[in-house]
């Protein structure tokens, strides 16, 4: 019996007919239309121009133009060719069942004309899994995008969480938001006695699903297993 | 003719050996302390091993956690043709439950077949302590025929006395 995944056929739903207007007051919708875009190409540059006046005025030390949920506060920034350099930066931010979490960088550079994506390098993130379970976790390089929250950690990650696993990973794709993680590289989880190895792996609900995938290997070692049978009373 | 049961001993668990368990996927449902294994499940200890289609794993809610392993298993169900084998015997069953207390393996299914070298015991029940290795095979009950059904038992003469 294999579970096979099911596929949703989304229907196009194309929605046509629109009646001919007579020629004057065509004449009268194009002209609005000409003018309506000449706005839109007014503003499509100065809206552009005065986000970064504005993101510039934010610059100085500490408080930068961030979502409420996400705020980022930093040691100190320098501003060189349209990208913003931080030190240390610390992030705080919000799942979206209201569970804090926060990172750490030890530097990060965000593109000015892209507000929402920050690069960042030796990160140090703590995630909760659930009430009295946090994840920490600790990668070399990523991309952290705050509108979206997520982080996509491009080389090698190592998660600890409070009940013991040490999980490494070659990289990993976190929606913060979601509290979900997703990686399609070899994956070792390691917990006092047992090891699980896979070739894929997801995290869904804060941390609640695991679901390891190609190439599962578990290894349950002796003492973990005398544990369970000593605890069930047999020994 | 036995009482409908027939007694083996072989298939035993070590308590000194790593288990491994391979497979093409496995779910930890944290919430519900189970971890099911799917798709070619290989379970390995020592010279014992099993095979099935599907493996689910429960543990005990004392607090640890199914992901890590830190609670303790309660029990095994194991589906999709189930093949176990040990150094002298091999059992095949359509599924199986493994309890981590009692350490009780029964394998159930229309035909579950008990072997070891040419002695074949063949019935609808089988159940193994795995703690002494010894093997219990029950009968088919054929629709409302009384009493244990028959167990099908074939000795080869001369083996009897190999073990």
């Amino acid at each position: 019996m294999t579970v096979r995944p099911i596929e949703v056929a989304g229907g196009a739903v194309a929605s046509s007919g629109t009646g001919i207007a007579p020629a004057s007051s065509r004449e009268a919708a194009f002209d609005k239309a000409r003018r309506h875009s000449h706005l839109v190409r007014v503003l499509k540059f100065a809206l552009p121009v005065a986000a970064i006046a504005i993101a510039a005025a934010f610059l100085g030390k500490s408080y930068m133009a961030a979502p409420s949920a996400i705020e980022i506060k930093s040691d100190d920034t320098a501003f060189s060719d349209g990208k913003l350099v931080m030190a240390n930066p610390k992030l705080d931010g919000y799942t979206k069942d209201n569970q804090p979490y926060s990172m750490t960088a030890r530097r990060a550079v965000q593109d000015a004309s892209n507000q929402g994506v920050v690069e960042l390098e030796g990160i140090d993130a703590s995630l909760p899994l659930d009430k009295d379970n946090m994840a920490k976790v600790e990668a070399q390089r990523g991309v952290f995008d705050r509108d979206k929250n997520t982080l996509n950690l491009s080389q090698a990650i190592t998660l600890t969480t409070t009940d013991g696993i040490v999980a490494l990973f070659q990289s990993a794709f976190l929606n913060m938001g979601e509290g979900e993680m997703t990686t399609s590289e070899p994956v070792q989880i390691k917990l006092d006695g047992s090891t699980i190895n896979s070739d894929s792996m997801n995290v869904l609900q804060n941390g609640k699903v695991f679901v390891f995938e190609n190439k599962v290997r578990v290894t349950i070692e002796p003492q973990r297993y005398q544990t369970m049978r000593q605890d069930n009373g047999d020994l | 003719q036995t009482d409908g049961a027939s007694r083996m001993s072989g298939l035993k668990l070590s308590g000194n050996l790593p288990i491994q368990i391979e497979s093409d996927k496995l779910e930890v449902r944290q919430n519900d302390n189970i971890a099911i294994f799917t798709g070619n499940v290989n379970v390995v200890q020592g010279k014992t091993a099993m095979k099935a289609g599907k493996m689910t794993v429960h543990y005990a809610n004392d607090g640890g956690s199914a992901a890590t392993g830190s609670s303790n298993i309660e029990r095994i169900e194991i589906d999709d043709k189930v093949f176990v084998k040990s150094e002298t015997q091999t059992a095949t069953g359509d599924r199986g439950t493994f309890d981590m207390k009692s350490e009780v393996l029964v394998l159930s299914g229309n035909e579950v077949v008990l072997s070891e070298g040419p002695n074949v015991l063949v019935g609808c029940k089988l159940t193994v302590q795995m703690g002494t290795g010894l093997a219990e095979v029950e009968g088919c009950k054929k629709g409302n025929q009384p009493g244990p059904g028959r167990v099908m038992m074939s000795l080869t003469p001369g083996s009897q006395n190999s073990n």
